[in-house]
């Protein structure tokens, strides 16, 4: 079901938390909320599921407008952050939960647990209680009581942080498989972004109550709307660094460097920000700019160096892992140019 | 270590004597007297000798030979200094003198002897009945003298001629001290009363509990829903009677429920005749213990209660929202479930403390109308520390307190058992 914000305002004492916000939802979407701590995601999410009543806007479940709806009548499916699974019932009586609610009969009941507990591959577990399973079996159990009504919009807030790494990976293409078989529309909550880019449909990225961009995973990777948005997304972090545009050069990092083919425009100012992403920083790109290693970081597959630069800036490296290379020698390594990311004075994308 | 161990057991020891003195020596005290029959008759001390005409009948309960009884009832007549001085005062020296003379400490079968030996006599009294007068004045009897020791009871006994086989029995019966026994008991199983102060104490327990826990919850789970500010007022005001001194508390009550109180008053207008609702009728004595016993419980129990509630994660009552249950489906299905552990304490707590305490029904019934509200605590009290005839036995009531005690004790017991109290004491008990 699509799923449509407008102009959606949340004020704690008087102080904004959510800044007039509008989102679209396309039916079957599942869309991140993405941003660091406090930028209103969760907020959104438990406003969306009628926990928290909307200051102003409005809010659509297709062409239904639940504004006014208390949860218990908006249809949603929720899996919170510590699943909140009801810790006196078994699992069978948690999925059941909201059926029992609605007072369907009992054979329809153990009908759609069995379904929905094959979906979430829990089946052999349904008569334990939710202290006695792990922490993955706890989460496929909040999904298959968030699925059971068949919502019309899945909230999922920060489903995988309190899973240990390895679950995690398991649990986020789980969480993919069960929501596109399902074909519910999502709302994933995290401040973690490789959970949002790998996983969700588009992100819409929140800082400070509002949604700065609101893209696909791989497009909002490569053109950022800003300097926030550039360094949110990305691990390790891009880096920036000071450039002055010339005629036909720019100065960065403590060298000339030839402008690049983006950024020839003539109305650009003199001084701009250059953001650099480290997969785009090694020796492939040539020899223009000099310094020395900093530090190296050994990933296995993938090495990283900080390079301290002539100038005093800092950037970063990927690259095959090798051992030529110790802490204190020096580099000429170059810079793809076309993949640049140039920002104003005020961090906005040029 | 050692000097470790020494310090923990110096620490402990403020405990150790308060728990020995407060706790331990009222049990041992209130066993040992429920096996005597210590009364303000009694005392507590020691007791005197003394055998009275009544004794008579009780020893003849007792199984003491006839011969004995009479050979006690009889009155022997001795010439002694006493009475040779009453004689003297009374019929002149020179009679006195010369009866001294001649029968000094003989002692005289019956009246008859002795009137005849006033007759023998040189200074004889003339008239029979002043003969009969003074012969009197030699009369002495076992009965209603007080014998300070054991021993000179015994030998005054004996001098009567009572049968020496008898002689521990009628010892028995005329000592006035406390002794021990095992009559409490029998007496306590054997008196319809008993029945029916049991009958009393397990509807007293058993409705207040039901409204303590029912009212309890009620208060704690309307709360929770209220706005915080209101619901703490709301809480503080029902929390007043259990901080309200029990004598002030009750006081109130009783100015609500006198004839010319606040009810009779409002209900005035009504046509409903003025009448004293606490006491009209033993109804209207139950309904008055429960709500004032059970008010004061339930503020214990909205406490308890609200801060299990409070301590529920708030993302469970969330989810419970949006999984669509009802406010009244949220109660049944997440709250009540959770609370099964204060639910549960606070049933055997209640229980406990409820068998024992009787003050807000002493300071309204009193156990009235009738014997209608008179709890087992409250008619131990009674029994040994207040009653009307004066008696207090102190032994009869230890022995309705001990009985309370053992029960008291198999109660914890049980709950003990049933709490598995060792889990209790080393986890939270609010399931997350």
């Amino acid at each position: 079901m699509k799923i449509e914000l407008r102009n959606f305002t949340k004020r704690f004492d008087g102080q904004a938390v959510v800044d007039n916000v509008s989102l679209t939802i396309e039916s079957g979407e599942m869309i991140a909320l993405l941003g660091p701590s406090g930028c209103g995601k969760s907020t959104s999410l438990f406003s969306i599921c009628g926990i928290h009543r909307m200051d102003e806007g409005q809010l659509l479940f297709g062409d239904k407008d639940v504004t006014n709806l208390p949860s218990q009548k908006r249809n949603v499916g929720v899996v919170f952050q510590n699943y909140a699974l009801y810790p006196h019932m078994s699992i069978f009586e948690n999925i059941a939960f909201p059926l029992v609610v609605q007072k369907a009969d009992r054979a329809t009941i153990r009908r759609k647990v069995a379904d929905i507990a094959e979906l979430v591959q829990i089946s052999d577990l349904l008569e334990r209680k939710p202290a006695n399973i792990s922490g993955g079996q706890q989460q496929r159990t909040a999904l298959a009581r968030a699925l059971i009504r068949r919502p019309d919009v899945l909230l999922l807030d920060e489903p995988l942080a309190n899973l240990d790494a390895k679950l995690r990976l398991e649990m986020r293409s789980e969480i993919r498989r069960i929501q596109s078989e399902t074909g519910i529309t999502a709302i994933l909550v995290t401040h973690d972004q490789v959970e949002a880019m790998s996983i969700c449909d588009r992100i819409a990225l929140m800082q400070k109550g509002k949604v700065v961009q609101l893209d696909k995973p791989r497009e909002m990777y490569a053109n950022p709307a800003n300097m926030f948005v550039a360094e949110f997304l990305g691990n390790p972090p891009i880096r920036f660094m000071p450039a002055e545009l010339h005629e036909n050069q720019m100065i960065a990092g403590g060298a000339a460097l030839p402008r690049p083919q983006h950024l020839k425009q003539s109305n650009l100012p003199d001084k701009i920000n250059l953001g650099i992403r480290p997969e785009h920083f090694g020796p492939q790109f040539g020899n223009e700019i000099s310094g020395h290693i900093l530090a190296i970081e050994t990933q296995g597959r993938e090495n990283l160096y900080d390079v301290a630069l002539s100038d005093g800036g800092v950037l970063c490296s990927i690259q095959p892992a090798n051992d030529h290379l110790n802490p204190g020698d020096t580099i000429q390594w170059g810079i793809a140019s076309q993949h640049l990311l140039a920002f104003d004075g005020q961090g906005e994308r040029i | 270590m050692k000097h470790i161990s020494w310090l923990g057991v110096g620490f402990l020891t403020p405990a150790l004597l308060i728990v020995g003195f407060l706790f331990f020596a009222p049990v041992v005290m209130t066993a040992v007297f429920s096996f005597t029959n210590m009364s303000t008759a009694t005392g507590i001390s020691g007791g005197d000798y003394l055998l009275s005409p009544n004794n008579l009948d009780e020893m003849q309960a007792h199984g003491v030979s006839q011969k004995t009884l009479d050979a006690l009832a009889d009155t022997t007549y001795q010439v002694d200094d006493h009475g040779l001085l009453l004689l003297a005062q009374e019929f002149g020296t020179e009679i006195a003198n010369e009866l001294k003379e001649r029968h000094n400490n003989d002692i005289f079968k019956n009246r008859g002897e002795l009137e005849r030996a006033l007759k023998d006599m040189k200074h004889r009294i003339r008239s029979p009945r002043d003969r009969k007068k003074a012969a009197d004045l030699f009369g002495t009897s076992i009965l209603n003298q007080r014998f300070t020791s054991k021993v000179d009871f015994i030998t005054a006994v004996i001098q009567t001629g009572a049968v020496q086989a008898d002689i521990p029995a009628v010892t028995s019966v005329a000592y006035t001290g406390w002794q021990w026994t095992t009559n409490n008991f029998k007496r306590l199983f054997s008196l319809p009363a008993t029945w029916r102060y049991a009958l009393n104490t397990l509807a007293y327990v058993t409705l207040t509990l039901v409204f303590n826990i029912g009212f309890g919850l009620f208060l704690a789970i309307s709360t929770f829903y209220m706005p915080e500010g209101f619901a703490n007022t709301f809480r503080t005001i029902w929390f007043l009677p259990r901080i309200l001194p029990p004598v002030l508390y009750v006081l109130m009550w009783k100015w609500f429920t006198w004839d010319t109180g606040f009810l009779s008053t409002i209900l005035a207008p009504l046509g409903i005749p003025a009448q004293n609702w606490m006491m009209q009728t033993s109804t209207h004595a139950w309904v008055t213990i429960i709500l004032i016993n059970g008010s004061v419980g339930a503020s214990l129990g909205m406490i308890l209660f609200s801060s299990a509630i409070r301590s529920i994660p708030a993302s469970m009552l969330h989810a419970s929202e949006v999984d669509g249950a009802s406010r009244f489906q949220q109660i049944r299905h997440i709250i009540l479930p959770q609370l099964r552990w204060p639910i549960l304490f606070l049933t055997s707590y209640e229980t406990l403390s409820l068998l024992a305490s009787f003050e807000h029904i002493l300071l309204t019934t009193d156990g009235g109308p009738g014997k209608s509200t008179e709890v087992w605590a409250l008619a131990a009290f009674h029994t040994a520390l207040r009653n009307y005839s004066g008696n207090l036995q102190y032994g009869y009531g230890a022995a309705f307190a001990l009985i309370l005690v053992a029960i008291g004790i198999a109660a914890s017991l049980v709950y003990m058992r049933l709490f598995n109290f060792r889990d209790l004491v080393s986890k939270p008990r609010i399931e997350r």
